[in-house]
């Protein structure tokens, strides 16, 4: 306390240092003053009782010193001098600064900003409980294979069971449905829970209350507080309210913290139900009695005291017990965890793979920034040695002057933290608004949080002092003899290979490393952009609707969108109109398992394949032709199933026989195939070919509902996007209530599918611009530093016969020898490093050959580029002047 | 003349505060005077360093100061105690007591047995 009061005192005392010091010498002053009375009075004369007062005192100065001392703070005030000195410095180089701060800004910028997503999906814990104790469940089979949900008899008895937990609870992840508040009906996806899920998983809430302990069937909802926001206003007394979701009466019990969206933070949901609702808001969930239908996420609330190792011992104990009760559907399952909301075990690995790769190429380019901001000081630091030299002589100590030096570089990185991160603000702000081209919500969200800002601080500044130590050390310990004498001296005779060649080698093996990335990517997007989709992408309207959320009967969503489809089909402007249950490169279809009937089980072959339902016209409104058979059109919902398959339908299950006629079966339905289409991409751009049968919808409604609901295509004649409000229009004519969504146009939808390769290139793309700028610019630093100090030496070579063309070759030459070198070691590390890029690439190879021979040659002209100028200047060196000393 | 000996480290804030409790109101040379004359002039006090230690008191809040006059009419800066000091110089003597005990028991003869 009492330190701290002075430490205050002291700091104020900085400020009025010329009123104190007056006020300490008239003390001293009437101090001997005193003394010199005091000795007359003992019969002195005044010149000796003066000299044995001033003997007394000691000497006045170094009092003087004491006191200052203790009344101000040295050190402090030293380092303000320091900082001072340094942002002078700084300010009269303004361009090297300016090109330094720049520098590592995007460095930093790039870092934070990579950091934020590795943050997001991999460190921050979700706003529940306390998320040490909170674990996800899964169902693994087989050794482990990950991650399979539960059925509802698996979780129950989970939950009676195992006593690590002091709850868990399971809950249908994703439920859609549509909710009006005030306005037109929005589509919204929620979750519907056990009752205990609010007190395991120990949510925040923003209003009332979760859901009361076993009553499973309450009519009662918990909103997200976005969906609170938009529909409701916020209302603060909505508790209590009832509000229609999907046509069923719900009463509002509570509203959930804004952070909150789902247990696996990358689910977007906003409402939460007690699972006994599930089947008034979705007939496609299967029954809960069934105990070999995966279908529940289950969490789980650890007893405080039990570790996660006693938790997995126990879970592996029942699931032998389970085994055994159940063999014929829980035999070789097992149960995996890990806690919740971190990256489930199965995409971990991907993930991990992503976030390295990225995490390598932002480091990379700070590293490329810092090597450069390096070389700039240190020609600068080449510029003041002599300042440097005749501060040593007059007594300035080393430490002193490194000191000053380091805090000129942590200055430059500290302002480049601060404007990194606000670069990083706007970074992720860019990231947060991509819009991943999936049927269902998914949260992308990248926030700068404090750890993103810790991260980015603790960056800046050991990025600052690591790019001061080496000019720092240097510049130093110049050599006094050299400097006062006017020559060179950092100079050290017999060092050929400096410092600063190495930071340069390294600086463009980096590059190298960077662009070969970098191409590969460029190359990955042009080669996607080729992609042969396999359907036409101009004048057709996309729009959802769901009519089963909204109580129908299958039956009356058959008729319901065969209305629908006429009456839009007789729009003016609107060619034809169709319905299917989920657009191509939507990411998602429903899929099964096919094989051709009749065939011996032996030589049967098995595949995969997704399945699209359509009405007639579907394949000539979106352009897919129809290499033989005929379409739908004249089936009966109840008569046999017919199907049309694509290409690769036939080459992979019915091994290229002609399928007309033949049968085939998925999942225990029988089809006809009545015609064969042309492939198209079916879930994503980079996908391989994948089998795909064309079912009926009007055959298919009944039994197998589209979890997604049906999506309306509307071919067009002139623009597809002017048509959308007729259609709207058309839709509520015939139920006002019904939710629509996922409303775009063909061309933004395929534009979305393109989001992967498009964010990998302009990521890999800026980052590789920007390592090749700051790689060219270090480049350019040092051969124009070695060039100004082998002046006298060129002046000498000039004056002794060579010609200008030597000397510019002399120069050139060294440039191309520190890239050359750089490229032997950039080239391979870049091969070794693309293939982890090679999960990324669309339709080419990680070892690209035209990357990698068109990489080398692009850098090394640029190299010589930036080798030019200083190789001009040295060829214009004017012998006599040079040669001349001052 | 007896041998003098060097303010030791530390003891010289106590003096001070000691010598403005028994004293009252001091200017500094008097202060310097008096803690020599107390110890009987066998102590050597650097004038130099008496200043910054007046100095730390008065940051650490002890001891306060104003210009006056001093009985001779000449300007002086004087120093007195605060309460704050008061305390301090209670407590300081209790401990540097303490701590002179302990020693002498150390270093008196023949008193293990």
């Amino acid at each position: 306390m009492r330190t701290l009061r002075a430490f205050l005192l002291r700091l104020v005392d900085l400020l009025r240092e010329q009123r104190s010091e007056d006020d300490f010498a008239a003390e001293l002053e009437s101090h001997i003053e005193m003394d010199v009375e005091e000795g007359m009075r003992a019969g002195l004369s005044a010149v000796e009782a003066r000299r044995q007062a001033l003997i007394r005192m000691g000497s006045a100065e170094q009092a003087r010193q004491l006191h200052r001392e203790r009344r101000t703070l040295p050190w402090l005030e030293l380092l303000a001098r320091d900082i001072l000195y340094s942002l002078r410095t700084l300010a009269r180089n303004r361009s090297v600064t300016a090109i330094a701060v720049l520098s590592i800004a995007l460095g930093i910028g790039a870092n934070a900003t990579i950091f934020s997503v590795i943050n997001r999906f991999a460190l921050r814990p979700p706003p529940m409980g306390d998320p040490a104790s909170l674990l996800a469940l899964h169902v693994g089979h087989d050794g482990g294979q990950c991650c399979n949900s539960f059925s509802f008899p698996l979780y129950s008895d989970l939950h009676d069971q195992a006593k690590s937990f002091s709850g868990v609870s399971a809950f249908a992840e994703l439920v859609p449905a549509s909710i009006a508040g005030g306005g037109e009906p929005e589509r919204v996806f929620g979750q519907a829970v056990t009752s205990n899920f609010f007190d395991v998983a120990e949510l925040p809430m923003v209003l009332g209350r979760g859901f009361i302990q076993g009553q499973e069937n309450a009519q009662e909802v918990v909103l997200g507080a976005g969906l609170w926001r938009r529909q409701f206003s916020a209302d603060k007394n909505i508790l209590g309210r009832t509000i229609k979701i999907s046509g069923h009466t719900f009463t509002v019990v509570g509203v959930v913290t804004p952070a909150f969206h789902s247990a696996d933070q990358i689910l977007y949901t906003e409402f939460w139900v007690p699972l006994g609702n599930l089947s008034q808001l979705a007939s496609s969930f299967p029954p809960p009695s069934s105990r070999d239908t995966h279908w529940l996420a289950v969490i789980g609330r650890l007893r405080p005291g039990v570790t996660r190792a006693q938790a997995g011992a126990e879970l592996q104990t029942l699931a032998q017990r389970f085994a055994l009760n159940n063999p014929k559907t829980d035999q070789g399952n097992s149960f995996l965890f890990e806690q919740a909301g971190s990256v489930q075990q199965g995409n971990r690995r991907v993930m991990t793979l992503f976030l390295t790769a990225l995490s390598v190429v932002v480091l990379l380019v700070l590293a490329i920034a810092c090597a450069n901001v390096a070389n700039l000081l240190f020609a600068q630091a080449a510029g003041r040695q002599r300042d440097m030299a005749v501060r040593l002589a007059l007594g300035a100590t080393r430490r002193r002057l490194q000191g000053q030096m380091l805090i000129e570089s942590a200055l430059i990185g500290f302002v480049g933290g601060v404007l990194g991160t606000a670069l990083s603000l706007w970074f992720t702000s860019v990231l947060s608004g991509l819009r991943l081209p999936a049927p269902v919500p998914i949260d992308l969200s990248v926030h700068v949080d404090w750890r993103v800002l810790v991260f980015s601080f603790a960056l800046s500044i050991i990025s600052g002092i690591l790019l001061g130590v080496a000019p720092a050390w240097t510049a130093s310990r110049p050599r006094l003899g050299n400097a006062l004498k006017g020559e060179d001296t950092l100079a050290r005779p017999g060092h050929r290979i400096t410092l600063r060649s190495l930071l340069v080698v390294a600086q463009i093996a980096m590059s190298v490393v960077l662009l070969c990335i970098t191409g590969l990517f460029l190359r990955s997007l042009k080669s996607a952009a080729n992609i042969d989709i396999g359907f036409r992408t101009n004048d057709l309207l996309l729009m959802s609707v769901d009519p089963r959320v909204h109580g129908y009967s299958s039956e009356r969503t058959v008729n319901f969108l065969s209305v629908l489809q006429q009456r839009i089909g007789a729009l003016p402007g609107v060619a034809s109109a169709v319905v299917t249950d989920v657009a191509p490169l939507s990411m998602g279809n429903r899929s099964d398992s096919f094989s051709v009937d009749g065939s011996e089980k032996s030589d049967r072959s098995e595949a995969i394949s997704d399945l699209t339902m359509t009405t007639p016209g579907y394949f000539e409104t979106m352009g897919i032709p129809l290499v033989s058979g005929r379409d739908f059109g004249g089936e009966t919902a109840t008569g046999p199933k017919l199907a049309i398959v694509n290409r690769a339908f036939v080459d992979k299950v019915l091994r290229g026989e002609n399928p007309i006629g033949r049968h085939v079966t998925g999942a225990g339905v029988h089809y006809e195939i009545i015609g064969v289409a042309g492939n198209t991409k079916s879930r994503t751009l980079g996908e391989e070919l994948r089998p795909v049968l064309y079912r009926s919808l009007q055959q298919s409604v009944a039994q197998d509902p589209s979890f997604l609901g049906y999506t309306l295509v509307i071919r067009t004649e002139g623009d597809a996007s002017g048509i959308a409000r007729a259609v709207r229009n058309e839709i509520h004519a015939l139920d006002p209530a019904l939710a629509i969504y996922n409303s775009e146009t063909m061309a933004e939808h395929v534009s979305s599918a393109y989001f992967l390769p498009r964010l990998a290139a302009t990521l890999f793309g800026t980052f590789g611009c920007i390592g090749l700028v700051l790689a060219s610019v270090g480049l350019y630093g040092v051969m124009s530093y070695s060039v100004s100090s082998r002046r006298r030496e060129i002046g000498i070579r000039m004056a002794m016969g060579a010609r200008p063309g030597t000397v510019e070759r002399l120069v050139l030459r060294q440039g191309a020898t520190l890239t050359l070198i750089a490229m032997m070691l950039g080239w391979p590390a870049a091969w070794m490093l693309s293939k982890l890029a090679a999960s990324f690439l669309y339709g080419i190879q990680p070892h690209d050959a035209f990357t990698f021979t068109v990489v080398p040659p692009v850098l090394l002209l640029i190299a010589l580029a930036a080798c030019w100028i200083p190789a001009r200047r040295a060829a214009t060196v004017d012998p006599m002047q040079a040669l001349r000393t001052e | 003349m007896p041998e003098k000996t060097d303010v030791w480290q530390g003891t010289l804030a106590l003096m001070v505060l000691r010598t403005l409790e028994s004293m009252g109101t001091m200017h500094g040379y008097g202060l310097a005077r008096r803690i020599e004359q107390i110890s009987g002039d066998r102590l050597q006090l650097n004038y130099g360093t008496l200043y910054p230690a007046l100095l730390k008191l008065e940051q650490e809040g002890f001891v306060r100061s104003r210009w006056g006059t001093s009985e001779n009419n000449r300007k002086a800066k004087f120093y007195e105690l605060t309460r704050a000091g008061q305390g301090r110089v209670r407590k300081a003597a209790a401990e540097w007591e303490k701590t002179t005990e302990i020693l002498a028991r150390f270093l008196s003869p023949g008193e293990e047995a």
